[in-house]
């Protein structure tokens, strides 16, 4: 397990990314750059979920096979839903 | 007899002869006899719709069942049989032999295996209920939109319908626990030596699907439940002109691919056991027969819109899966080619299981051959709709279902301890060959008669009587089957151990019927053979592990040495010895909860079937007051009084009061609400109270499964079950809520991404309130990681503390979203001048439902939290390994954050 102070300092920065996130919207970003704004937006949720995933749920600290099955569902899901969007370009 | 009765009483279970045995089993053997018995019953089921269909069609434009019956008929013939009939019949065999076969003496979660199967059947049940609910489902098994939304099913047939739906959404949360359960068995309870590959081959088939069940399903409940909102709340997903139907074809056929090979898995690995057994020769190939098996399942998952080759999607996608569907028959041919040449260099002996193996895989080839054609797309625009495609599926389909027939016969004589009647099975397989061929063949001959159509050309006439002799004479080899197996059971012949030369998996090294827990010992590979380790007390005072290798008898003194003969020797003698002797606690196997938890989901199910849009949510909000005052009842009474107690009574009673308050307002007073109650509301409520104090007295029941102290482990040796199973159910969660993700993207791409916002959102739907979600469940997460930090320091106040945190940072989500909900309901402004509600458009549709279940699991951990601070009150939970249940609640609890982490900019920002 990781330490408290560690887990404080991934806390502070997910509420400071999604603030961030928010900001995209209330600074009128996302008006002016809408793909640009996007695609930060998502990486940021992405940066945040694999924190989450990583140290709240102490996926670094377990064997990699588990992370395999994650990446597999995820793989799986991506792949329905890329290909699905693709299918009605 | 006397023996075994004996070690059943030990676990707290009555006699096999006693109703109750049945009930309160959690025994993989038991569950395993149910599922057969359960599944053949919906053979019979199906099997009788199927005769009703032939009987049909005995004449073109038929009158024997009105139109409405025979869409009925055909509908649920096909649901039943490709859901509640062949893959439970092949689940009865693995849950029976899987345990037996990689040397465990039971599978990871007992209770959950029970529950599984009790799902299972209230599911089935639930189905058959729906025909005396109006009508059942009537729009084909592939449920294609929007033919089975509401809008086009008359008012009569919709309670019906929507059971239907239901059960099959029961059945995949059956399907889902199996798949958790199997898949934590495979992984963390082999036999010393036994790696995953050198499995027998039916479990190495019966791995490869669970692990396509785990994902595959996961699609279809998505489906399900989005299908069921629209129903319930009349959401528009599947009824929306924009990509409704397309939508549901995508998430269908998603999982109604890999379902085929879900389906047919256990079948090949059915017959790869058969044909090794029946030739005496090892399977040919072996290493890439499973390799190919392997390949399958992935490819699976890349071939799903060869379904699709008629709807809409653009030609570049189509050329695509017709390369991938190609693909995947190429690993099948490997197959094929392995069993073929595995028989050519045999000596065979042609017993009943044989002969139905040999059978399946004569019917697979021209199955599979035919479905190639169904592959290429210029064929498919001929082929599809019409009885070319019902004949292949049926070929490739029972073509499995004729290998897990042979499978029963194969496996019979172990089950029983008695030999079936070999003439009178090979007097059904030829009835059964013979039937099977004269009915789906003339399909391929007239493959131009219409699919899910009663008339038809009449010069096809002569061949559609000679399909309907044919499953007259089908069904009555089935009759054949039943006799012979009750008339073995009773003066059948005694079944030795191994009644087949050259069967070498591990259930043949146990007597038959095996015993409760299995194995004489701990069984060991580690030596190249199966054996099994007990330790005991020497003649000199010290210790010896013995060893009797199937059949024979050694003695070593102190064990590891020869136990790990031939092996690399990895642990420590004494510790090896030590451990042995923590094998010998077993576990507590009977609980009826598993049981009534699955009665009142039946119960509720039925309820909700018919409850009106009105009435759909205050059932759950009674049943969770009544739920979190039985926490505090049960809590201190179980494990003594304290102040937490009547806090969270009060708390229950608070919620249910509220609820009742609410519901007044809503309905001009209680005596309004009550008089506008329908029978279904009742049935309803009296399901989730049924749930709710069955799921508690399960939270509270002594139930412990010791883990095997001595098994191989790979690749997941440094996780415990529970952790791992945690693990898998939220791998089969990600392709859950990733679904939902999925078709919010598609309509939205579909619509036109960024008109979306512009033509369906209004300007009231703002950040803010996702906002300050998302800093609420953040910190409630947060919360939770330092509940398990203060666990396991054993800071039993700080530990209540954390989870308080973590309840209100919850309940402060919900409210916020209420609020939110509330205010958008209620919307009065332009092009929303009557609210933004579930049924406004699909925008509101795709986020009330997709946040709404975001915020029905954030309610499920709340009451997962209220349960753990009311056990927490008294100490439970402290310290490294009892802080365990807080890491996994965690687990689920950081998930569910996460998800949240993709919808607030998807539903909120973008």
């Amino acid at each position: 397990m990781a330490s408290t102070r560690l887990y404080t300092v991934i806390f502070v920065t997910l509420m400071a990314f999604s603030t961030a996130q928010a900001l995209f919207e209330f600074t009128g970003i996302l008006d002016r750059a809408y793909w640009f704004a996007l695609g930060v937006i998502m990486v940021l949720s992405t940066i945040k979920a694999t924190l989450v995933a990583g140290y709240f749920q102490h996926l670094v600290h377990e064997p990699r096979s588990i992370t395999y099955l994650i990446a597999g569902a995820l793989v799986g899901v991506l792949a329905l839903t890329a290909g699905a969007a693709y299918s009605i370009l | 007899m006397t023996e075994h009765a004996d070690h059943d009483h030990e676990h707290h279970l009555p006699p096999k002869s006693s109703v109750k045995r049945w009930l309160v089993t959690t025994n993989h053997k038991d569950i395993g006899v149910l599922y057969i018995i359960t599944s053949l019953f919906f053979l019979v089921a199906g099997g009788i719709l199927a005769m009703m269909i032939r009987a049909q069609l005995w004449t073109p434009g038929g009158t024997l069942l009105g139109g409405q019956g025979y869409n009925q008929a055909v509908t649920s013939h096909g649901l039943l049989m490709v859901f509640w009939f062949i893959s439970p019949f092949a689940f009865g065999l693995a849950n029976y032999l899987v345990p037996l076969q990689i040397g465990a003496d039971d599978l990871a979660f007992p209770r959950l295996n029970a529950m599984s199967y009790w799902v299972y059947l209230f599911s089935g049940l639930l189905f058959l209920t729906s025909f005396f609910l109006g009508s059942s489902l009537a729009g084909g098994w592939t449920i294609y939109q929007p033919l089975n939304v509401p809008a086009f099913i008359p008012e009569v047939n919709q309670v019906g319908s929507l059971a239907t739906i239901f059960a099959l959404m029961l059945f995949v949360a059956a399907v889902t626990m199996g798949s958790v359960n199997f898949l934590t068995t495979f992984y963390r309870m082999r036999a010393e030596g036994l790696r995953v590959r050198d499995m027998p081959l039916f479990s190495v088939s019966i791995l490869l699907t669970v692990w396509m069940m785990l994902f595959a399903f996961a699609a279809l409940l998505a489906a399900v439940i989005l299908l069921s909102f629209d129903h319930l709340l009349g959401s528009v997903w599947f009824s929306t002109a924009e990509g409704g139907s397309l939508l549901w074809a995508h998430l269908f056929w998603f999982f109604g691919h890999p379902e085929v090979y879900i389906v047919f898995f256990p079948a090949l690995g059915v017959m790869a056991e058969v044909f090794q057994t029946f030739s005496g020769k090892r399977i040919v190939g072996r290493k890439w027969f499973v390799i190919a098996m392997a390949l399958v399942a992935i490819q699976s998952f890349v071939v799903w819109m060869h379904h699709m080759f008629l709807t809409a999607i653009n030609l570049p996608i189509k050329t695509i899966f017709m390369a991938t569907t190609i693909g995947i028959s190429l690993p099948f041919d490997l197959m094929v080619f392995a069993l073929i040449y595995t028989l050519a260099k045999g000596k065979i002996r042609f017993k009943t299981p044989f002969l139905f193996s040999f059978g399946a895989l004569l019917l697979f080839i021209l199955g599979g051959i035919t479905g190639v054609f169904l592959g290429a797309v210029v064929l498919d625009y001929q082929f599809r709709g019409t009885y070319w495609v019902v004949a292949h599926f049926h070929y490739v389909m029972f073509g499995g279902g004729t290998a897990l027939i042979g499978g029963l016969y194969y496996w019979y004589p172990k089950m029983t301890g008695k030999m079936y009647d070999e003439f009178l099975g090979k007097v059904h397989f030829a009835m059964f060959f013979v039937g099977f061929n004269l009915l789906y063949f003339p399909m391929f001959v007239v493959w131009e008669t219409p699919r899910r159509v009663f008339d038809y050309a009449a010069e096809f006439t002569m061949w559609h009587r000679l399909a309907t002799v044919g499953a007259f004479l089908f069904a009555a080899s089935f009759l054949v089957m039943i006799y012979n197996m009750f008339k073995s059971l009773h003066s059948g012949e005694e079944a030795p151990d191994n009644p087949w030369e050259y069967a070498s998996a591990g259930e043949w090294a146990v007597p038959s019927p095996p015993p409760l827990e299995n194995y004489p010992g701990v069984p060991s590979y580690a030596g190249g053979k199966l054996s099994f380790l007990t330790r005991s007390e020497a003649a000199d005072g010290g210790t010896v592990v013995e060893q009797e290798v199937a059949g024979t008898e050694q003695t070593a003194p102190d064990g590891g040495a020869i136990a790990h003969a031939g092996a690399a020797a990895t642990t420590p003698t004494t510790d090896y010895a030590e451990e042995l002797a923590l094998e010998d606690e077993h576990a507590d196997h009977a609980s009826i909860w598993p049981f009534a938890i699955s009665a009142s989901a039946f119960v509720t199910f039925l309820g909700l079937s018919g409850i009106s849009k009105a009435y759909f949510i205050w059932p759950f909000v009674f049943a969770t007051g009544f739920m979190v005052a039985y926490f505090g009842i049960e809590g201190g009474r179980r494990e003594g009084f304290g102040w937490i107690h009547p806090v969270v009574m009060a708390l229950g009673g608070a919620i249910a009061a509220g609820g009742a308050y609410l519901l007044a307002i809503d309905k001009g007073g209680l005596g309004a609400a009550i008089d506008g109650a329908s029978v279904y509301f009742w049935l309803t409520t009296v399901g989730a109270f049924m749930g709710a104090a069955t799921l508690t007295q399960l939270g509270f029941e002594e139930f412990n499964v010791p883990e095997p102290a001595i098994a191989e482990q790979w690749p997941f040796e440094a996780v415990s079950n529970v952790k791992l199973g945690m693990w898998m159910f939220l791998g089969s969660d990600v392709i859950l809520f990733g679904a939902f993700i999925g078709s919010y993207i598609f309509m939205r791409v579909g619509h036109g991404w960024t008109d979306w916002h512009h033509d369906f959102i209004p300007e009231a739907h703002v950040v803010l309130p996702g906002l300050i979600n998302t800093y609420l469940l953040l910190a409630s997460s947060f919360a939770v990681v330092l509940a398990l930090v203060a666990a396991r320091q054993q800071n039993r106040r700080r530990l209540l503390g954390y989870l308080i945190t973590t309840f209100l940072l919850g309940v402060g989500f919900l409210i916020n979203k209420a609020v939110e909900w509330e205010h958008l309901f209620h919307l009065h402004e332009g092009a929303f001048a009557d609210g933004w509600t579930f049924t406004t458009n699909i925008a509101s549709s795709s986020f009330y439902i997709t946040t709404g279940l975001h915020g029905a699991h954030v309610a499920v951990g709340l009451l997962i939290t209220l349960y753990l601070i009311v056990r927490a009150y008294n100490g439970a939970y402290l310290g490294e390994e009892e802080a365990d249940t807080i890491e996994h609640f965690g687990l689920y609890w950081h998930f569910v954050d996460i998800v949240w982490l993709f919808l607030f900019p998807l539903f909120y920002i973008l």
